[in-house]
């Protein structure tokens, strides 16, 4: 297998502003990735829904009369109206507005309204008349995931070394994460695609784009290194890890000199249990870990995150989130968030790690709006004649030398995050599923 | 607004018993003054207008299953920030050492309030329940404006004679939230 730096990879910026492009992208990228729908705790019961998107299409995603997962694309199979108008509820069948069709919610036609009157003695197929369904719908650390494409590989398979990084950060709890109430959505008016990037390990951007947190106190200064331990090192350091998925994922280590495992942020109880539950060479990614973030491709992201000082002084907080992104046009697109939170942890703990998340990378945080002016920069400058055929600087982080395989942390991992190597394994991807439709010469 | 009941659990109309007009009338004065500091970006000055435990609070907007049900989530909020939330973090970010590295206020969104239907009633003799609709617009660099409209549900205290604000709560009504950027104060 070739190593994602030994492959060039041009990208102009018309990936980031080319309505053609998204409607290749939705025939290459969305009808076939596997795609994050949601949590397993948004849907704990039998009959729960909410209400998601891959691509373009809705989907409902529900769990049956059995408590099986089942997704279904939320469009009446007689006149192709939308079943299910709400963003979230409980119901065993979902009833069409227009002439009464009536579907459990495994997918199944139940009903069909005057049935002989309108079909004949024998009725309508009902067989042939299911909600449509993904090819695959699997799970993994209650992350529910989806894929249009009966040929595409198990969702182990498709995630491949990226799984033991998820597993850091969604497993580790003793009862588990849950999704907190209902996830914000708003349009930002940007490329699907931006985000993610960012997301997916860019370390070089942070003390620019977010320098206005380091006097806020929001990011861990010598102020506050030196009460979390006797010893500060010289730096923060931070690594990269991709995989030939396109999967990502950066983390940054606190400048502290720490014997023993040291996971800031969360409950004293809570560290041991890691330790349990982690591997050696996962407590090593999670010890000291100031942020984690990465990014599933195609457009599902998370970070773990210990921000200083997010509600008075000394009041540290630390918090997982997920993001998603829905192309709506090529410079718009509707993202989802979802912060999480420890089952059965500390009320006051929970609420400090929710003021965290939405002070700092939140919707309305400030780490957030300023991140969003710069993807909405680049799809607004993308649409120029002169500018769209312009290639983007991403050699960023060619230098890093790799992780010591001693370390033991799977992908091909390097030390260095100040990098571009993330957003490179993004877009070689990106090509592969591409290729057979978009030849960026010929354009 | 608060959800409307089902059927079967009806109740006669209880008409509220409003403040008088000239209590009313130095309401809407103080509502209208504050949105004019948040329009004019006067934000340290602004805080001088709230009590030391405000609180402001926006809840995660929804389209719920039934009509029954509240259309916002409060278990996942939008923003939840304190006077010192606002004071050291939000606010400051418009302080001339920090403004420009503050790149999404930079230049900043313009924001237009408009609040009516002003409705108040005493709590107690100190205490108000004032509520009101409020519409933003936001107008970022040459974009065209956005608006988001939603019902603020403030708690005014009156302390020697001046209305100060203990707590404002805002239901949103756009649940995919178009707006140029989400750090509003509604």
């Amino acid at each position: 297998m070739t190593t994602v730096d030994a492959t060039e990879v041009a990208v102009r910026r018309e990936r980031w502003s080319d309505d053609e492009l998204l409607e290749l992208e939705l025939k290459n990228i969305f009808a076939r990735c596997w795609q994050y729908l949601a949590h397993e705790s948004e849907v704990p019961e039998p009959g729960d829904y909410v209400l998601r998107k891959m691509g373009r299409d809705s989907v409902i995603v529900t769990r049956d009369e059995n408590a099986e997962l089942k997704v279904l694309l939320n469009t009446c199979r007689h006149r192709g109206v939308p079943l299910c108008r709400a963003d979230s509820g409980n119901t065993s069948h979902f009833r069409c507005s227009y002439h009464g069709w009536t579907y459990a919610n495994t997918g199944e036609l139940r009903g069909v309204t005057y049935q002989r009157d309108v079909y004949g003695k024998d009725g309508i197929n009902k067989a042939e008349l299911s909600l449509v369904s993904p090819a695959k719908v699997d799970t993994v650390f209650g992350l529910v995931f989806a894929t249009w494409d009966p040929q595409a590989p198990s969702l182990p398979d498709y995630l491949g070394d990226i799984v033991w990084y998820l597993q850091a950060v969604f497993d580790k709890y003793p009862d588990g994460l849950e999704v907190v109430g209902t996830p914000v959505r708003n349009i930002i008016r940007t490329n699907w695609k931006t985000e993610g990037e960012n997301l997916s390990g860019d370390g070089y951007h942070t003390t620019i784009t977010h320098a206005s947190a380091f006097p806020l106190g929001l990011f861990a200064t010598e102020k506050d290194l030196v009460k979390l331990s006797d010893e500060v090192a010289p730096k923060f350091t931070g690594r990269t890890v991709v995989t030939p998925q396109g999967h990502s994922m950066r983390v940054q280590r606190l400048p502290l000199v720490l014997e023993g495992n040291h996971y800031f942020g969360y409950p004293k109880e809570l560290w041991d249990v890691f330790d349990s539950r982690l591997s050696p060479a996962q407590q090593q990614l999670m010890s000291a870990m100031s942020v984690g973030h990465g990014s599933v491709f195609p457009n599902m992201s998370f970070i773990e995150n210990f921000k200083t000082n997010v509600d008075g002084p000394d009041l540290h907080a630390r918090y997982v989130r997920i993001t998603v992104r829905y192309p709506i046009n090529a410079t718009t697109s509707e993202q989802l968030w979802f912060v999480l939170c420890p089952r059965g942890v500390d009320p006051d703990w929970a609420r400090l790690s929710r003021l965290g998340y939405l002070r700092t990378n939140g919707p309305s945080g400030l780490f957030e709006i300023d991140d969003t002016e710069n993807f909405v920069g680049i799809s607004e400058a993308g649409v120029g004649q002169q500018s769209r055929s312009l290639p983007v600087v991403l050699e960023g982080g060619r230098d890093h030398p790799a992780t010591p395989a001693t370390v033991g942390w799977p992908g091909e991992v390097v030390d260095g995050d100040r990098t571009e190597r993330t957003i490179r394994s993004f877009h070689r991807r990106w090509d592969e599923l591409m290729a057979p439709m978009y030849d960026e010469g010929s354009r | 607004m608060s959800a409307p009941t089902a059927a079967g659990q009806r109740r006669p109309l209880t008409r509220p018993h409003f403040v008088p007009p000239d209590v009313r009338a130095a309401i809407a004065d103080f509502l209208a003054f504050e949105a004019s500091l948040l329009d004019d970006r006067r934000y340290q000055e602004w805080v001088d207008l709230v009590t030391d435990d405000f609180v402001y609070l926006v809840p995660t907007p929804r389209t719920p299953d039934s009509p029954f049900r509240p259309h916002w989530d409060e278990r996942s909020m939008l923003i939840d920030e304190s006077k010192w939330s606002l004071s050291a973090q939000w606010f400051r970010r418009f302080d001339e050492d920090i403004y420009e590295m503050a790149w999404a206020e930079n230049p900043p969104v313009r924001f237009r309030h408009l609040v009516t239907n002003i409705k108040a009633v005493a709590l107690t003799d100190e205490k108000l329940e004032v509520r009101s609709n409020v519409a933003l617009i936001g107008t970022r660099q040459s974009d065209l404006p956005k608006y988001i409209t939603g019902e603020r549900t403030d708690t005014l205290v009156r302390h020697d004679r001046q209305l100060f604000l203990a707590r404002r709560w805002v239901t949103l009504d756009q649940v995919l939230i178009d707006f140029p950027q989400l750090r509003i104060m509604l």
